[in-house]
């Protein structure tokens, strides 16, 4: 029964780099097996001013992780004086899941601005392997629009076609997958700061 | 256990050389998740090397030696590590690990030129390592394997472009019948000039047959 199950942040994730920043979008349901423990979860946790990272596989691992990369990054951050560079945060995430890969389950997409580089997403799944993709998709939910993406991503897209990319993304696959639903949380992460909006009912594609 | 993974690498020596190819995708499972990751990587001005099985690992593999390269560079003695002693290397790695039960789980392909001399070698999870003029891991070993060595019978060597043009050939029979694979590739080709890597290309598939069905 459902308090022998771990806590999943089932999940659907997203993030998509465009010019001059990212958009990224969650689902916001957290299931102990098909009970819904949480139906208004945040995954799109913050680990530095503009750097978040997107939570899918099990609640527990990802926040511990998330924690401990966001101190690392604050610690870092002082002794370079300046904002961390999102490849930074992202090999931080990847140097903790491939050490402890199998004892964590953890599939974490990072996506952040700096002034380096620009907008951009990195994904850390099972395994602890870090890549860079121009967009990045996972958790459970993710499965069921690989079809969609493949058919709908241009390169060169800009902030509000991104937002809309992600949230019809992530609405088809709340509809598909049992382990996502709620509303659609996203952020959008550029120079200027990060806007937060929430995509609720009727407001979902 | 591994997660994301590489199919099959070829590796096949020629007049002048050695060269090594393997497509571009990472599955996760029978899903092609990443189609564009590169799992050949340079070592060195004289080898190159290939990797399959988990991704993850090839990276953490590919740190290592990036670091190993740095620290012979430092001693600035004029030396680099050969093919030979790189497969060496990693051989006492790979089987250094599975002895402590914790595998790098790949199977990966080490080719380069060295004094004049072409190296092709193969090492894997378990620390099982050989040499030989033909390789090929995974898949390859079944479906490749054969038709690169019908081409070196009686100890012939074939040209660059015949080698070239039987890893593609390869790569597709492989396309065909890998349910893992995918038609986008990779060469690294390597001689006494260096490490030239060609890529991304892609396989042309021929389905006339589906006609005569």
């Amino acid at each position: 029964d459902w308090t022998a199950e771990p806590v999943s942040t089932g999940t659907t994730i997203m993030a998509v780099e465009f010019e001059g920043g990212v958009v990224i979008g969650a689902d916001s349901r957290t299931t102990t097996g098909s009970y819904v423990a949480n139906r208004v979860t945040d995954k799109l946790t913050p680990v530095h001013d503009r750097i978040f990272c997107c939570r899918s596989g099990s609640a527990a691992d990802t926040q511990a992780v998330a924690d401990a990369v966001a101190y690392q990054l604050a610690f870092h951050s002082v002794e370079l004086e300046e904002p961390p560079r999102v490849r930074t945060a992202a090999r931080l995430f990847q140097q903790s899941c491939y050490r402890y890969r199998e004892e964590l389950s953890a599939g974490i997409i990072v996506a952040g601005w700096d002034q380096r580089r620009g907008g951009q997403v990195y994904v850390v799944p099972l395994g602890g392997l870090l890549l860079r993709q121009p967009f990045a998709v996972g958790g459970s939910g993710s499965s069921y629009i690989y079809g969609f993406l493949d058919a709908t991503f241009q390169p060169g897209m800009s902030r509000s076609q991104c937002q809309e990319f992600v949230a019809r993304g992530l609405a088809l696959a709340m509809v598909r997958d049992g382990s996502s639903g709620g509303v659609i949380r996203l952020a959008a992460i550029t120079e200027e700061g990060v806007e937060r909006t929430v995509l609720a009912g009727s407001d979902l594609p | 256990t591994p997660m994301v993974t590489g199919t099959s690498v070829l590796g096949l020596k020629f007049q002048g050389g050695v060269m090594l190819a393997a497509d571009m995708v990472g599955s996760y499972g029978s899903l092609a998740r990443f189609r564009g990751i590169s799992r050949l990587c340079k070592v060195n001005d004289s080898t190159v090397l290939g990797a399959s099985g988990d991704f993850a690992d090839f990276q953490h593999l590919r740190q290592l030696l990036e670091q190993m390269v740095i620290d012979e560079e430092l001693l600035g003695d004029g030396h680099s590590y050969s093919p030979r002693a790189v497969h060496s290397w990693l051989t006492r790695v790979l089987y250094n690990r599975r002895s402590k039960i914790n595998p790098l789980w790949n199977s990966v392909l080490i080719g380069g030129v060295y004094n004049g001399e072409s190296f092709l070698g193969y090492v894997d999870m378990l620390g099982v390592a050989y040499e030989a003029p033909s390789l090929a891991t995974g898949f390859g070993a079944y479906l490749a394997q054969p038709l690169l060595r019908a081409a070196l019978e009686r100890d012939r060597i074939p040209t660059r472009e015949e080698a070239r043009e039987l890893l593609e050939r390869s790569l597709r029979v492989l396309y065909y019948r890998d349910a893992r694979s995918f038609n986008r590739f990779e060469v690294a080709t390597v001689t006494e000039q260096g490490v030239e890597l060609e890529g991304p290309l892609t396989l042309e598939a021929n389905w006339e047959i589906a006609h005569l069905v």
